[in-house]
């Protein structure tokens, strides 16, 4: 079983190296993580985007790309639509991408599952490490569908299931969470709760345990009875994946990470493999592990398709 | 200025003491209200809930259905005669519910309520606003507005001069496909013209580049605010009431809160609240309480 991020980084030295195609890194700290993931073999990279650019930010670092192959492209839209083009005609088992904004990776991979008819709800999974837990917590959907309905939210919910159980829990336990609180009205985040419950009850996402609780204090507490003691809440009690209600509440808690002591990573799974999707704001320590989590997890998805 | 939660006991000690009613005390309220009562904060008012303690130098008066004394401390405030409402023990339920009641709750027409919580900074003294984070489930553009105003109210009210504010949304780009970063922009338009008097409001902002000046640089984003924040603003019901408890039980960090935009401040009675900490809660009411009970 994967339970920390390091485990993403001992499996990597042994799957990798993986053909990755690296979408515009042109910001050192995405190239050092480029760098980073080839020394210790997670990745050979396939590097796309304005070779200039690249280059200049492969010097910056000392990272020699002559033995790599770079295909050069401009713009942001073409150079993702190239990236994940190759990773859905079966080229390289996984994308990610570097300085370019994430809204146009969601955009290639949406049209690439519509023309492949996965029938696949493009979606983000988010881990988080919490030190001391004996496992990852995975919020979802953290970076595409801004105010998903049921039917997305069912999507999404098979998707990060499907992931967890790539790291080897069979029956991982799910949160539905909403803001619903005694006496503040009907909310569509809980009233989504009660069907999700019930679809998990009839098997619709595979093995899987809908949690009865919607809220921290109720995951926390065991209800809204009880009052929290800083020294004594029990993160243990955190199920492996939270769903959150819509994309603003699934960003602005992800990344907390900035404030608390959590790492983060983050990936979409597409059909065909996974894509990495750093943060623009984040440094190369972080985008290194995503990378890791990345080859392992293409790796097993590989392992799935045969 | 105050940057702790024993700076607003010391405040609200030092300022003339404000009627607190609370209906259906049990008692964790009454330790807290007698607490309040002696250090000079607060002159409890209880009706109805757990037997008065022999010499409580207090009012108790009786109420044997709860519900019954819910209503009768909401007129007790929007009659002039108490200047904070506190909740009781009793259901939390009925308690929102009569809060937000249009005809007999705290509500005052052309204002909206909001729910305001504190938190203390875990490595520097200071604290931080985040709001709204228990009333409104969807929020327009008009009612985030008041939101922030109320937020406002109470920065100025803890003696913070030009209050820094993000506008928080998933991404920080204008994006008329996710509404928050529309009505985040609008209000920092506003902030800009000198609708919220002297703050400075940042928006769209998303979480990190509100948390970390050197993530916002990654991002080329420019502002006042980024990395130095006392105010965020949710967009969303959802939102705000599951940071309020992530805050708590990933950051591990206090809180206390309280309801402005109504007749009189509210203290609500919420799990993830301390209860050492629930005599700062009082406080901060009573600090935030103007003449005649309102929150000014």
């Amino acid at each position: 079983m994967i339970r920390c991020l390091g485990d993403f980084e001992r499996l990597a030295r042994e799957k990798g190296p993986k053909r990755m195609a690296v979408l515009a890194p042109e910001d050192e700290e995405f190239m050092l993580a480029v760098k980073r993931s080839w020394e210790l073999g997670y990745i050979e990279p396939v590097l796309v985007g304005d070779g200039e650019r690249i280059v200049r930010a492969a010097a910056k670092v000392g990272f020699d790309t002559s033995p790599f192959t770079l295909i050069a492209a401009e713009g942001h839209q073409a150079i993702s639509d190239l990236g994940i083009g190759m990773l859905f005609d079966g080229e390289l088992p996984i994308a990610g991408k570097g300085q370019i904004p994430t809204s146009y990776i969601y955009r290639s991979i949406i049209r690439r599952e519509a023309k492949a008819a996965s029938g696949m709800t493009v979606s983000v999974v988010t881990f988080w490490e919490i030190p001391g837990l004996d496992h990852l917590v995975v919020m979802t959907d953290t970076g595409v569908n801004i105010n998903p309905d049921l039917k997305a939210k069912r999507e999404i919910v098979r998707n990060a299931v499907f992931v967890y159980h790539l790291l080897g829990f069979p029956r991982p336990k799910v949160a539905v969470l909403s803001g619903r609180r005694p006496g503040g009205g009907p909310m569509a985040s809980y009233d989504d709760y009660l069907a999700l419950r019930e679809a998990a009850q009839a098997g619709e996402f595979g093995d899987c345990e809908v949690v009865e609780a919607t809220s921290f204090t109720e995951i926390f507490l065991g209800g809204r009875g009880g009052r929290v003691v800083k020294e004594e809440i029990d993160d243990g009690r955190l199920p492996h994946i939270l769903l959150v209600p819509c994309l603003d509440t699934g960003n602005i808690i992800c990344k907390l990470d900035f404030f608390l002591d959590v790492n983060r990573s983050s990936l979409v799974a597409t059909s065909r493999g996974p894509v990495c999707i750093p943060a623009r704001s984040d440094f190369s320590d972080s985008i290194v592990q995503q990378i890791a989590m990345c080859v392992v997890l293409a790796d097993r998805m590989g392992k799935e398709g045969e | 200025m105050i940057r702790s939660f024993d700076g607003i006991i010391a405040a609200a000690a030092q300022a003339p003491p404000r009627t607190v009613v609370c209906p259906d005390p049990g008692p964790g309220e009454l330790a807290v209200l007698a607490e309040a009562a002696r250090r000079g904060i607060a002159r409890p008012w209880c009706i109805g809930g757990a037997a008065a303690p022999p010499g409580a130098p207090f009012r108790f008066d009786p109420e044997e259905d709860p519900r019954a004394a819910v209503r009768r401390a909401l007129e007790a405030v929007k009659g002039g005669g108490a200047d904070v409402l506190m909740e009781g023990r009793g259901p939390g339920e009925a308690f929102l519910e009569a809060l937000g009641d249009p005809r007999e709750g705290l509500g005052v027409k052309g204002s909206v309520m909001s729910h305001v919580s504190v938190y203390p900074l875990l490595k520097t003294e200071r604290l931080i606003l985040v709001t709204d984070t228990y009333i409104n489930n969807r929020p327009d553009l008009a009612r985030k507005q008041q939101i922030l105003a109320n937020a406002l109210s109470l920065a100025r009210r803890l003696g913070w001069e030009v209050p820094k504010v993000a506008v928080l949304a998933a991404i920080e780009q204008v994006n008329p496909g996710i509404p928050s970063t529309v009505d985040a922009a609008v209000l920092s338009k506003m902030g800009e013209r000198g609708q919220f008097g002297r703050a400075v409001v940042e928006g769209p902002i998303d979480i990190d580049c509100a948390l970390s000046a050197t993530a916002a640089q990654r991002k080329g984003l420019k502002s006042a605010v980024t990395g130095d924040v006392d105010i965020y603003v949710v967009p969303d019901g959802d939102t705000g009431c599951l940071l309020a408890e992530a805050l708590v039980f990933f950051g591990r960090m206090e809180t206390i809160g309280c309801v402005l935009g109504g007749v009189a401040p509210a203290v609500l009675n919420l799990p993830y609240v301390e209860e050492k900490n629930r005599l700062a809660a009082v406080a901060l009411a009573c600090l935030a309480a103007g003449k005649g009970g309102g929150n000014g």
